[in-house]
Parts: structure tokens; sequence; C-alpha cells
């Protein structure tokens, strides 16, 4: 007998522990930056005020069940009774019980199908911002919105830099496998598929920095595939787009910057472009990545210090301490934090150093010259580039004048 | 015609002989009764059961060292266990070896053996089919794993999205390995499915009409039409991507013009039957387990089989809400999800059931019912989290986390998984006449429920903390702060996945222990209700004496017992010895069993041979073909059954089994 007190507390530890679980999980204390159950946006509050009541619902629901089978247990376990009435069922108690959960389920899909449709919406869409996934990173471009400031198209990647209180469109594409976009204080995931644009809808309430990650396996680096989302006070986030549109600045004559800049111009510039940079016969440096990369393209690095991350957000182009700095800030500093960049204090050297040194040893990817058989030699992520530590000082230098 | 039937001289045989040694063509019939080449090539649906059963055991294992291996790398932050490409290829092949190669064999072994003998039936339709089937099941799986050492093993996922698994994004092997023996297990599944529909259409005992028919053998038939409707399409989805892959075709092509979620649709259509056809055997195996151990009928029997039905079609209308971050569209998703939560209703209704089934019983609580209890409660809580996903707003923030991973492990494994080893406790004296120690039992028992509620419960907190699946790694830039964090749940998931494996060992020990020990189980242990009871543990190699005539859903019970008119309580009239006494009494003087065959694992065989040739070289795979042309013609110019392989019943002159010739 004691072995089946002993299974009905264990029993009904499992069950009391998921419903407890889903409700504390629901406020649960950890901040973790990518909690989905603290919506910072009206799309994601949408969502939380859906799923709330229809956790609790369910949780009632596996409690009462939980609760009438140990009721059960105890109450019919073997004492000696007779073998019972053989009763094949009792037709009316059946439909009645049949009926319950399906009204509780009809109530809960009126619900679901007012959100569906709310989070469908794009007419009254303020903003339009074009992201594009590829293996490992997203691409941000912004077309010419007047009313933003945005007079010439902004190409960003790792960190999607917004107003608060606008309600911005996402137009999502891929340029090779599904990848998935989400962010989730702000919304739920969309896929971006190849051969489609797809909308999501993502606004945010407060200046802040909101954490997402890719979520459709999308190869190797999938883990490594991060994003951030920025938002910014609508008057910040006209100092961004004016910072964003601002002219090339070549680095000083006989700096070491300007070495970088011709280390950049032989390599880097096959793939990654930097709008305004020239060569040294005057014409404009045109990046060619769809020659040397598959998918097609390699992030933009015109004002690579006005970004917190590189390489897809994988790695942190701020100092930990500064990072967290600006994460940190209150709301009402982030944004000045934010557009202060990278300065040279506070650049994260070991890992950009790395990166430039042997990018395919920090992230798997396929660069191998053993593995671009398929692709025709074309590489999957940066390659390794045999650069010398010379080379690797004079590029930080110069990658540092791209603010 | 090369292979031309030609009559032998039937020569004198021991007992030891079942069946006479005809020759046709080239080879000889197979003869042995005893030794490896009973099981090779026999067609007998017991032992083909029990050779499913092994081989399903034998992968069970194999995906759980893949699943103890992603657990060790996710253990903690930055995980060095195992690199990107391998921990790719390893959640792979945990989903796909668990998925096709434990529970849907498992299924296919439960049903081969149980099937025949709960409706009375002494083989299936087409046993040289079903053997067929087993050896295409066995060689697919052997075909997938062959991967590791030939170039590594699949790494898109099982779910295989393209363009992921297109030659470019996945240059190995491994997909190519993983498609074609997909197929070959399909056509596995695709002639299992017919095979045991045309059995249980046809070759029930007298009387026993569909609702009178054991619950379980009710849901495997809901299984097979699944499997019916399913299989071919999961198949074309194959033929598309090995064509992609091996002959440069461009389904899945964007430049081509081609739409990546063609791949989604027919994965799903397949896939979410799929989720049904795991888990109705164990519905199944618990129906049967819970009334045995009530002491009374299963609850609402018709309600029952009605809701698996239910289940059956509308789990072809909800595959899409597998995709509802796909970008379907508002109109899609809403129809997608209302259809997801009309299903949790007939799901519903079997916890109801089950639950009331035990309602005014007589529980008695063997591993077995343990298992059953443990299955309704932890199902339950996976089917509620099923619910939570039906609301698609709220399943694109969980969608793709570890939510999800924790949601359909607590239906897998808190719903296949217990209900598999609930069949095991339960029908192990059935199958080899000796029973299971309970004591271990209770220790496996307890171990696996402690072990999968640590391994799966935290889960359900990683996901909904914002943790994605699919990830080799996880940072602690986004592990949140406090104790509580990504840390502390993914260590705890993680020592539970120990504990949950040495329950898991238990029971090999368990079964260790048991194959040593002499003692013979009683005829009936469980004081059990259905027909395969009313026949001797193991049973005989034609299960019944006599074939039953059936009055009652509960025949065997009800052979046992009958109602107090005054109480209606049920008192013993008769004991399992004398049921089977009477029955060996009238048994049947003449017995016709099928013979055993060598093509079908010929003719199987040939299988992988063409798929290896289709990956490396062409002229492999026109050997393969030849052979498994020379296959299908002695297969087809074999009769199913030797002319003179009657049994002269032992039963009926109690003297050893023996031939006669004719």
């Amino acid at each position: 007998m004691t072995s089946v007190w002993i299974m009905l507390v264990k029993k009904s530890r499992a069950i009391l522990g998921f419903a407890a679980i889903s409700i504390v999980a629901a406020s649960c204390g950890t901040n973790a930056p990518q909690d989905t159950w603290q919506p910072k946006g009206p799309n994601s509050k949408i969502i939380d005020d859906l799923q709330r009541p229809v956790f609790a619902v369910a949780g009632i629901i596996g409690l009462i069940v939980a609760v009438a089978v140990i009721y059960t247990l105890i109450k019919y376990r073997d004492r000696g009774q007779p073998i019972p009435e053989q009763t094949h069922g009792k037709p009316a108690l059946e439909i009645t019980l049949t009926i319950i959960p399906a009204l509780i389920l009809a109530v809960v899909a009126v619900f679901t199908f007012g959100a569906i449709f709310k989070l469908a919406k794009t007419d009254d869409t303020e903003m339009i911002i074009n992201v594009t996934g590829q293996q490992w990173w997203w691409e941000y471009d912004y077309p010419t919105q007047n009313e933003f400031g945005i007079t010439q198209p902004i190409i960003s990647s790792g960190q999607l830099v917004m107003p608060v209180g606008t309600k911005v469109l996402l137009r999502e594409t891929s340029r090779d496998v599904i990848h998935s976009y989400w962010i989730p204080a702000l919304n739920g995931k969309r896929d971006a598929v190849p051969g489609r644009v797809q909308t999501l809808r993502l606004e945010a309430d407060a200046p802040g920095i909101y954490a997402g990650q890719c979520t459709e396996f999308c190869g190797l680096s999938h883990a490594n595939m991060r994003m951030e989302a920025v938002a910014l006070s609508k008057a910040d986030f006209a100092k961004w787009v004016a910072n964003q549109q601002a002219a090339y600045v070549a680095p000083a004559k006989d700096s070491l910057a300007q070495q970088g800049e011709e280390v950049f111009l032989n390599q880097c510039v096959r793939c990654h472009q930097v709008n305004g940079l020239m060569r040294a016969d005057g014409t404009p440096a045109i990046a060619a990545p769809d020659e040397n990369v598959w998918s097609g393209s390699a992030p933009n690095l015109t004002h690579l210090m006005s970004r917190n991350t590189f390489a897809g957000a994988s790695f942190d182009l701020l100092s930990k301490q500064c990072r967290d700095e600006v994460w940190n800030a209150p709301s009402d500093v982030v944004g000045t934090k934010y557009l202060a960049g990278v300065t040279e204090e506070c650049l994260n050297q070991k890992d950009l150093r790395s990166w430039l040194r042997n990018a395919p040893a920090m992230l798997p990817m396929y660069a191998n010259a053993t593995q671009l058989k398929a692709t025709g030699g074309k590489y999957r992520g940066m390659p390794y580039l045999a650069l010398t530590e010379d080379d690797i000082s004079k590029l930080v230098a110069y990658l540092l004048t791209l603010k | 015609m090369a292979i031309i039937e030609r009559e032998t001289e039937v020569t004198a045989t021991g007992i030891d002989i079942a069946t006479p040694t005809t020759t046709y063509g080239v080879l000889k019939r197979p003869v042995a009764a005893t030794g490896w080449r009973a099981w090779v090539f026999t067609v007998d649906h017991k032992k083909l059961g029990l050779m499913y059963g092994a081989t399903a055991m034998f992968f069970f294992i194999v995906g759980g060292v893949e699943a103890l291996l992603i657990r060790l790398q996710l253990a903690a932050p930055n995980g060095k266990v195992l690199n990107a490409d391998l921990y790719n290829q390893m959640f792979t092949m945990h989903a796909t070896t668990m998925v096709f190669l434990f529970v849907m064999p498992m299924a296919a072994g439960f049903a081969n053996y149980f099937i025949p003998l709960q409706i009375g039936a002494r083989d299936v339709a087409f046993p040289r089919i079903n053997a067929l089937g087993f050896w295409l099941l066995l060689f697919g799986g052997i075909f997938i794993n062959l991967s590791w050492f030939l170039g590594g093993a699949a790494d898109g996922g099982w779910f295989m999205y393209a363009p992921n698994s297109g030659p470019v994004f996945s240059p190995t092997h491994g997909i190519d390995f993983w498609a074609f023996g997909l197929q070959i297990a399909g056509v596995a599944s695709l002639t299992g499915s017919i095979n045991l529909i045309v059995t249980v259409l046809n070759m029930r005992a007298p009387g026993m009409t569909l609702m009178k028919m054991p619950i379980f053998t009710w849901m495997m038939t809901v299984v097979q039409f699944l499997l019916l409707f399913a299989v071919p399409v999961i198949t074309v989805a194959l033929f598309l991507l090995s064509f992609q892959r091996n002959f440069g075709a461009r389904f899945f092509d964007v430049a081509a013009g081609a739409d990546p979620l063609l791949w989604q649709h027919l994965f799903w259509i397949f896939g979410h039957p799929e989720v049904y056809i795991l888990v109705l055997p164990s519905f199944g195996i618990v129906s049967e387990v819970l009334p045995v151990f009530s002491r009374k009928p299963l609850f609402g029997y018709p309600f029952v089989v009605f809701s698996g039905a239910a289940i059956g079609f509308v789990g072809w209308g909800v595959w899409a809400h597998h995709m509802f971050a796909s970008g379907l569209g508002p109109v899609s998703v809403a129809v997608f999800s209302l259809t997801t939560m009309a299903i949790a209703v007939p799901t519903g209704v079997k916890i109801i059931n089950w639950t009331l089934t035990m309602w005014g019983g007589k529980l008695v609580f063997s591993t077995a019912m343990k298992f059953s209890i443990g299955l309704i409660v932890l199902f339950t809580v996976g089917g509620l989290s099923g619910v939570t996903h039906s609301v698609a707003p709220s399943d694109t923030q969980q969608t793709d986390t570890y939510y999800i991973v924790a949601h359909f492990h607590y239906v897998l494994f808190g719903g296949a998984v217990l209900g598999i080893f609930s069949g095991f406790y339960y029908w192990w004296p059935k199958m080899f006449g000796k029973m299971l120690s309970e004591r271990l039992g209770n220790w496996n028992f307890w171990l696996m429920v402690i072990g999968m509620n640590l391994t799966f419960g935290p889960m359900h907190i990683l996901g909904l903390q914002g943790q994605p699946r699919r990830m080799y790694q996880w940072t602690e830039a986004r592990a949140g702060e406090g104790l509580f964090n990504f840390a502390f749940w993914n260590l705890v998931a993680s020592i539970g996945s120990f504990v949950l494996a040495v329950g898991i060992l238990l029971f090999l020990i368990n079964v260790v222990i048991t194959a040593r020990n002499p003692t013979k189980s009683p005829l009936d242990p469980w004081n059990s209700r259905s027909l395969e009871w009313m026949t001797s543990n193991p049973p005989k190699e034609h299960n019944f004496d006599v074939i039953p005539t059936v009055h009652h859903l509960d025949e065997f019970f009800h052979r046992k017992y009958e109602e107090d008119p005054a109480t209606h309580t049920m008192r013993q009239i008769a004991t399992a010895e004398e049921v089977l006494a009477e029955q060996e009494r009238n048994a049947d003087k003449h017995i016709h069993m099928p013979s055993p065959s060598y093509w079908p694992i010929v003719l199987a065989g040939a299988v992988p041979i063409i798929t290896f040739g289709m990956i490396f070289s062409h002229l492999i795979a026109v050997v393969g073909g030849v052979i498994l042309l020379f296959a299908s013609f002695g297969w087809a110019l074999e009769p199913s059954t030797a002319p003179e392989s009657d049994f002269e019943n032992q039963a009926a002159h109690g003297t050893a089994l023996d031939k006669v010739g004719h």
C-alpha cells in the first residue's frame, strides 16, 4: 500500500510541477533576453494577452485530470472488493464530457481568430524595412522614406534599428535556405523563405535593445545566427539615419588606417561594400560578392562601427564592459549610448582580430576548399584570408574609421 | 522461364521439421523449424513480430545514445562534445531513428504478434509479404545508418526542409542515405499496412463483428489506414528529394521557379498523420491494459473506437499547424488553428474514457498498469501543451523553441513509449512464457517517469525563456539572470536524460534476468480479457487449436466469469486452464499453415543494393536489380503454402507436431 501512496505523491508532483512551471515561467524573473512572456510592443502584447489565459486554462484542465486520476487510483485500488459489474459506459456522460472541452475550445478559437487577423494587418504600416536572410546573417535594407529622412536607401546588417512607437513592417526574404526572423519581445516569428516576400509587424513601446535568434534550422551556424532590434526614440532614430547617410570620410593620410584602407581594397572589397570608398585610380570600389559568395551577398560595412555586433550578430564589436553599459542603460539614455557607436577603447579587439585572422575557426561555415565543389568554388561564409598580423592591425585601424 | 517448378521426393523428417522439402528451380524450400534458419526464412507472424521488436529495441538504444550525446553537448554553454556538423547529424538521426526505426517498427511488432491472436486467426493474410516488410525495415534502417561510416549522416533535421536539403547545402551523401533508407522502410510500412488491413477485415474469428474487436486491434487498424495513405505522400516527397540530389532535378530550386514550401506541405501531410501513427498503437495498448487491471471493460468502447477513427480522419486536416510561421496567410492559419483545436476533442475523449475505465474498478497496480497510468497523466501534459500550440499567434512565439521539444516528447515519450513499455510488461509472459520481474519493473517505471519529467519538463521553461531548438550551442549572452536560467534548466534536463537512460537500462537488465530465470509464467497471469490469452504461453505455431467462436467483446473474460444476477458483481465459472483444455478437446485435426520461404529476405536484400548503386555507381544498382528480378520470379512461382504442409494437430492426437504427406 505504501508504494501506491508514494506513487500517488510523485504523480501529483509531476502534474503540479508542470502546472507550476507553466505559471512561474510566465513571470519568471530570469529576464532572459528572448523570454516569450515579456512583451515590449503592441504585437507581442496581442499574443501575450491570448497565451496567458490559454496557458492558465490548459494548466487548470491538466490539474483536474491529474486530481481525477489520483482520486480514482486511491478510491478504487484493490482492497479485496469483488470484481465489479461489467458496465460498458454511459453515453450521456460521454457526450457531456465531449461537448464541454469542445465549447472551451470554441471560445479559445474566437479569440485566436481575432489575434490572427490583427497580427496579419499591413494597411496601417508606417515604415518598411526589407530583411534578407542569408547563411548566417541578416541584411537590413531601408528603402527611401522621406518622412523618416531616409532619402537614399540604407543597407545595414546584424542589428535592426527602428524608431519607437512606429508600426514597422518587415518584408522578409532569403537568398539561400529558409531562415526565421524572431524578436520575441516584439512579435512571434516569421520565416524568411527564398523566392517569397513575407511580412512581419514590429513595434516597440520604449527605446531599448531586443534580442532575437534565427529559428528555422539553416545549417552549420544556425545557432550563431542572431539578431538584435534596436529601438530608438524618434529624435535618436533621425540622428542614426543622418549618420548612415553621411558621406564617406577617407582615413587621414599616412595613418595606419590609410594602410588599412589599402588592405581592404586589395582583399575585403571583393565581397564587402563600403559606400564612397575609392580606388587609387579614382574609380569607386564596387564589391562583387556574387562572384565569390554562393548566396550572393556579404555585409555592407559602410558604417560598421555604428553597430554593436559583427558576423551576423554572432560576436560583439563592443567589449563586454561597454556592451553591458549599452544593454543595461535605462530607456531614456540607451539611444545616446547606442549612437556613440564603437570607439577604439570600447572595441572588442580580441574577437575582431581572430575573425580577420581565421573566420572559419570562429564560426562553423562551409568555407574550406574541399567543401566548395558543389558551389563551384564559391564560399558559404567568410573564408580564411591568410592575412598577416600587420595587415590585421591595419585593417582594424581602418574599420574603426567606419563610424 | 528459367525457374521451373519441380516436385521432389518427400523424405521422412523428424519432429523438428515443420514443413516439407519441396524444391522449386534452384532453391529448395527452407524447412528448418529450429536454429537461425527458422528465423531468417520464417513467415510466422509471431517470429516476425519478435524480430520487429528486437530490431526496434536495437534502434531505440542507438537513438538513445544519440540523445545522450545531444544532452551532453547542451549541458553547459558553448558545449564542445560535438562540433556543429556532428551535432546537426546527431539530432537529425536521433529523430529519424526514434520515429522510423523505433516507434514504428515496435508498433509493427506488436501489431504483427497480437492482431492475429486477438482476432482468432492463425497468421496474417500475406505471410511472405509480412516477412518482406520486416527485412525491408531492417535493411532500410541499416542503410540509413551506414551513412555514419560513409562520409557522414544526414544533417538537415528529420523534417529535411528544402532548400537546406539540397546538394549545395548538404554536400555529403548523408541525405541520400536518409532518403533512400526511408524509402525502403516506407515500402515495409506500406506492405505491412495492406497486409494487416486485409487480415483484420477478412480473418476475424466467427462472431467477432467489428464492434467486438479488441481495442488494440482497432487502434492498429486505424494506424494501418493512416499508413496506407500517409506513406505514399512521403514516398513522393522522398523521390523528389532524391531526384533533386542525384539527378539534377529542380523541384525545390527557387532559381528555377520552385517554391520550397512544396516540401513542407508534402512532408507535413505525411508528418502529421505520422504523429498519430506513432501514438495510436500505444493508445491501443493502454486501452487493453487498463480494463484488465481495473477488472472492468473499457469505458465507452464505441467512443474510444470512433474517437480513434475521428483522430484518423481529422489528422489529415491539421498538417499546416507545423507551418504557422511559414507565412501561409491569416485565412489558412485560422483554418488550421481551428482543425487543430478540433482534434484535441477526440483525444480528450480517450483520456476521459481511460479515467472512467478505472472509476469503480478493482485496480491492481502491476508494472504494466503503472506505465498505462503514467501515459494517461503524461500524455495529458503533452496534449494540453499541444492545445496551446493550436493557438496560432501563441505558437509563433513557441514554435522552434524547446517548448515544442518538450511538447512532443511528452506526447511521444509520455504517450508512445510509456504505452510500449506497458505492452512489454503486459504481454511478455504471452510472448516468452516468462514474467518480467515486477520489482525491477517498479524501479524501471519510476526511473523512467522521473527521468523523463526531469529531461523534458524543464524544456517547457527553456522554450518559454526563448531557447531555440536545433542549436549546437547555447550562449550565456541569451541565458538570463538568476539561478533558474538556461544554465540551470539545461543541466537539469541533461541529468534527467541519464536518469531516464538508467531506467531503460533496468528494463534491459530485467529482460536478461527473466531470460535466465527458468520459472514459467502462469497461463493467465493478469486475469486477462481478450483472445490472445486463450492459448498457451508462448502461443503454438498455429496459435489456436480451434478457432474460437466469439460472443462478447472481452470473450476470454466472459468464458471465465459470469454475472451474479443479484449483486451484478462477477463470479468465476472457469479457470484459464479449463478454458484452454476445452479448446484442446475440440482441436481442429488439420491445420493449414503457410510455409517458410527464402524469397522475402532475398528480395528485400536486393533493394538496398539498388539504392546503394543509385548513390555510388549505377552498375551496382543493375546488380541489385537483377537480384530483385530473380527473387520476384522465385517468389511468384512458389506457392505460399507447400502442397503437403498440413499439420496433423498434436493436441488432437496427443502426439508431437508432425507432418503428413499427401
